[in-house]
């Protein structure tokens, strides 16, 4: 009973550990990938550019013409 | 790419190219871009030890630390997040631009290796803080995003090419913040897409094509309404040329704020012009205190001019490693970078801890006699302004040819320490240091001035000249010929980079390569030592 | 209208720089002193012993040699100026006045200091003076300081010449005699039916600029004399009159050609142009000849690279104020071709004129000699009917 009991808690602990170890590894070795095979410049470049630039290019924008053209501060000449 | 010989195949080469990385000759870095992108097929392969420290401590550590530094910036506020994210969205130089940043450090470090790596890449990192510190600067204060009040009423704003050491005596108790420096100067190098909607726009209006494209661009930012409130009023100058003096027209129709001219004489070399232009400093200062309610700390000023000249006489030994032993770990463009903003935007924390780093590695790289760029077959030194577009040119032109350049000529303005002994020493050292600003140091005041090259060359040990041909740069167009005579009577290997500074319309990158590969071919009579990198499509690159 | 008594010969001297007048001024044994801008104020380099050329380049339409010396993407004026140098069109100029005001013109004056066998003249030099960008009283002091530096101890230094305030106050009152004169010519541009076309009066002013006075100013006298009772023709020969703004010109031909098309230019806003550049210099109480001097070419200058707030949107106020006074229709705007300065100012004008001021504006680009004026042409006629028919629409 206590021999199984141990086992049960090592082998916990064991899966505490894996993951402890896993996860992050796993994430680290994610962003090699990510950094290996250029994926972050790979979604800039194909998606997040040509969306953010059709965002742009349709955004209203204020006529330079309406702005005036008077005397602003006379102080500093 | 060339099909790997499966029945040839040498596990022991394979092994050694795996831990070390392929000798120069073997790379072929030309084989990795994916055509016409400047995208990477992968990342390149730098042996373990080189790309892991590339992820970790370049990669990964840039991404957490542009995180780190909004916070850092904002003086831990949350709500630098939803200003970061609603600037984002609000500015094209931002949202299209800036979220390429890691991409800049990939082109502007290929191909290299150990202490040089770490060495200028650690330079890419202070221009990235820098530019995270303005950016966040503006985007809290910015009144378009609802940015905060009581931060623009203690800011000034200035043309990028007004020292940012004007406002030491202030640092206290307000902020300065360039207009230009990062939603066009710095896009440029980053993403260079962007800049072509300002350059567009300004036409649009009905300036010609011809002027200085860098003016156009700095004028079209505001023709877009793409510049940022952050500021009650702003100072100008005519640094660095006519063109700089014709953008303030347009600048100050559409900026419509109180706007102080401080213009810098042309003639520098004259010291009766000192007294004028210090003049001019103090009518600047005078028009900061009376807009933002601040007053002029001496205190403030020396301290932060003391920590400048720190970063003057590093840079000062920098050049003399750089210049007299084959140790020197900064390749070109992060040395050209990495001055030309610092030494323009002022005293930041970020350019005394990066020098630190460097220091350390530079220290190294002399004891131990690591030769940093074993391929050099040529030293060179780049003259005039150089391709904002292409700033990493001199990148490939290691890989490709092996030309090092080991200095350029905006890395050599503002070369001066500041005295801080008195009150008139002062005015006058920072007027005449104020004169010697990038594009301008060598271009105005005289031909002498431009035909400093001849001594740098000696200086820098130098056997061959990259000369910049900004082709709408009217006063180094001016010149061209005396230049060519110049060369062919001193026997002195020249090759001329045409470019239109940010414009990479008017000559492409392929353009400038094809030009140095003519060179080299057929003047040099060398052969490449990549010849993957000679020509390749990144026409549609950042 | 009848022709000017001496219209032809003031062209003749328009058609070399060193022109009669010029070759019997250094036959008197005077110094010869060239200058390109209006900052370089001639009445210092028309000291008693000197006289002052405004350089030109007549005639020069392909400048090849400083092609090659300034490449093809700089201003013609600058160009033509170096070629015509290298020429050896500007040996009789003893000494070089040189300002750094606008990049080509200074690219190219450091090309005659640079160049030893450019110039060939062995007492030859170039000097240079520090013009500010302001109007305030340091820019004043500066300018000053520069003139007696740069021009009145070099040209003593160098040449000997009497740079006391006795030899100033001298010139100042030549010069005043000159200006006068050619304002009084120009007034009669102001008359309802002009008795002066533009262009003869561009060529007044021009010959008023590149000869020594003292040997034009008999013939500038009696050109006035004859104006005053010069009837205009019955039925005027233009359809508009217009006010001419920009940089650079010297070319009498570019008026012409803007007249031929039915526009008469009544008053010339640019550089080599009359207004401000023949003002009269007054000596105010307690200024040396030489401060009133600085204050003159300082203050009435209207130049594009002025950079306080108030003097860049006051330039337009400018502008327009002059066309309401000379009766103007329309305002032509035209600037060299690679002019940094004006390609800005002139696209604002083009914005600001019309808009706040109400005035049709042409605005154009144009090379320093116009051999191609077939578009030119098209452009001014466009122009003088779209006036015309506003004109019209008004009922004027």
């Amino acid at each position: 009973m206590r021999k199984r009991r141990k086992e049960r808690k090592a082998r916990r602990r064991r899966r505490v550990l894996g993951r402890l170890i896993g996860i992050p590894a796993l994430i680290y070795g994610g962003l090699f990938a990510v950094f290996y095979y250029d994926l972050d410049g790979k979604l800039l470049y194909y998606f997040v550019e040509p969306f953010m630039k059709n965002h742009f290019d349709r955004m209203e924008r204020r006529d330079p013409h309406s702005v005036p053209y008077g005397q602003i501060d006379d102080e500093y000449m | 790419m060339k099909k790997p010989d499966f029945k040839n195949l040498d596990i022991k080469k394979l092994a050694r190219d795996f831990i070390h990385g392929k000798p120069h000759e073997e790379r072929r870095l030309g084989d990795l871009y994916i055509p016409g992108t400047g995208l990477y097929k992968h990342r390149e392969w730098r042996g373990i030890k080189d790309t892991m420290y590339y992820f970790n401590n370049i990669w990964l550590y840039n991404y957490g630390n542009i995180v780190m530094d909004l916070f850092r910036y904002s003086n831990g506020n949350p709500k630098v997040l939803l200003q970061f994210l609603k600037g984002t969205w609000r500015y094209r130089w931002m949202g299209q631009t800036y979220l390429t940043v890691l991409h800049w450090f990939d082109r502007g470090l290929e191909g290299l290796r150990g202490e040089a790596l770490k060495a200028s890449a650690w330079h890419y990192r202070a221009l990235v803080s820098a530019s995270l510190s303005q950016i966040v600067g503006m985007f809290m204060r910015d009144a378009n995003i609802g940015g905060d009040p009581e931060l623009r009423a203690k800011t000034m704003a200035h043309d990028e090419t007004v020292w940012g050491g004007i406002f030491y005596p202030y640092k206290d108790q307000m902020e300065n913040i360039p207009l230009q420096m990062i939603p066009y100067f710095v896009t440029c190098h980053c993403n260079n897409h962007t800049v072509l909607n300002y350059i567009d726009s300004i036409q649009s209006l009905g300036l010609p094509g011809d002027p200085c494209p860098m003016c156009q661009a700095e004028s079209g930012l505001y023709v877009e309404d793409d510049m940022p409130d952050f500021y009650p009023a702003y100072i100008t100058t005519n640094e660095a040329c006519d063109g700089s003096v014709a953008t303030s027209i347009i600048t100050d129709w559409l900026a419509q704020k109180p706007l102080f001219a401080m213009p810098q004489p042309m003639q520098f070399d004259d010291d009766t012009v000192l007294e004028n232009c210090a003049k001019e400093m103090e009518g600047a200062w005078r028009f900061t205190e009376e807009k933002l309610g601040v007053e002029f700390h001496w205190d403030e000023l020396v301290k932060n001019l003391e920590a400048q000249n720190e970063l003057m006489r590093f840079e000062w030994e920098k050049w003399d490693v750089d210049a007299n032993t084959p140790y020197y770990p900064v390749n070109g463009v992060a040395q050209a970078l990495y001055r030309i903003f610092q030494s323009q935007y002022g005293e930041r924390w970020i350019w005394h801890q990066v020098d630190a780093k460097v220091r350390k590695i530079m220290e190294k790289c002399v004891e131990e006699r690591i030769e940093t760029f074993p391929k050099t077959r040529h030293r060179v030194i780049a003259w005039s302004c150089a391709p904002l577009y292409y700033s990493n040119w001199c990148t490939w032109a290691y890989n490709c040819w092996g030309l090092n350049v080991v200095i350029n000529m905006d890395s050599l303005m503002f070369d001066m320490e500041i005295r801080t002994d008195s009150y008139e020493n002062t005015l006058m050292d920072m007027a005449k240091y104020h004169e010697m600003a990038p594009m301008r140091r060598n271009a105005v005041g005289g031909l002498h001035h431009i035909f400093m090259l001849w001594e740098n060359m000696e200086r820098f040990n130098c056997d061959m000249v990259a000369m910049y041909d900004q082709l709408q740069c009217k006063g180094m167009q001016g010149v061209v010929g005396l230049f060519e005579d110049e060369f062919r009577a001193r026997g002195i290997n020249a090759f001329w980079v045409p470019h239109a500074l940010p414009d990479k319309r008017t000559v492409p990158r392929s353009e400038i390569r094809q030009i140095i590969n003519d060179y080299m071919f057929t003047v040099m009579g060398e052969e490449p030592l990549d010849p993957t990198l000679l020509d390749f499509d990144d026409s549609d690159s950042w | 209208m009848r022709d000017l008594k001496h219209l032809i010969y003031f062209e003749d001297l328009l058609q070399e720089a060193n022109n009669e007048l010029v070759r019997k001024g250094k036959d008197d044994g005077n110094l010869c002193l060239g200058y390109t801008c209006y900052f370089m104020p001639e009445v210092l380099l028309d000291l008693p012993g000197c006289f002052a050329v405004r350089l030109r380049a007549p005639k020069c339409t392909s400048p090849d040699m400083a092609t090659y010396y300034m490449s093809g993407r700089t201003c013609h004026y600058g160009r033509s100026l170096l070629e015509r140098a290298l020429e050896g069109g500007y040996n009789f100029i003893d000494a070089q006045l040189a300002t750094e005001t606008c990049t080509v013109t200074c690219r190219f004056q450091e090309h005659l200091g640079y160049m030893d066998d450019v110039i060939n003249n062995a007492t030859f030099k170039t000097e240079f003076t520090d013009v500010p960008f302001k109007k305030n009283e340091n820019s004043i002091d500066h300018y000053e300081k520069q003139l007696k530096l740069h021009v009145l101890d070099f040209l003593e230094r160098e040449f000997g010449v009497d740079v006391s305030d006795e030899a100033i106050m001298k010139s100042i009152e030549i010069n005043n005699e000159v200006n006068d004169i050619i304002t009084e010519i120009g007034n009669f541009r102001k008359l309802d039916n002009p008795t002066i076309t533009g262009y003869e009066f561009h060529v007044i002013t021009l010959v008023s600029m590149v000869c020594p006075k003292y040997l034009i100013i008999d013939k500038l006298r009696e050109t006035l004399e004859e104006l005053k009772t010069r009837e205009p023709d019955d039925k005027p020969n233009y359809k508009i009159k217009v006010l001419l703004a920009g940089s650079e010109n010297d070319d009498p031909d570019f008026i012409k050609l803007i007249e031929g098309c039915g526009a008469l230019v009544v008053a010339d806003r640019f550089c080599y142009g009359s207004l401000e550049a023949r003002g009269h210099i007054n000596v105010e109480p307690g200024d040396s000849p030489l401060r009133a001097v600085a204050k003159h070419y300082l203050l009435t200058s209207q130049c594009a690279r002025f950079m306080e707030q108030r003097e860049m949107r006051n330039r337009k106020k400018v502008i327009a104020d002059y066309a309401k006074e000379y009766k103007a229709d329309g305002i032509i705007v035209a600037s060299n071709k690679f002019c940094e300065y004006w390609s800005y100012e002139r696209m604002i004008d083009s914005i600001v004129l019309p808009r706040d001021y109400g005035f049709p504006v042409c605005s154009i680009e144009k090379e320093y000699i116009n051999t191609a004026s077939g578009q030119l042409r098209t452009r001014f006629q466009a122009f003088v009917e779209s006036v015309e028919l506003k004109k019209l629409q008004e009922g004027v």
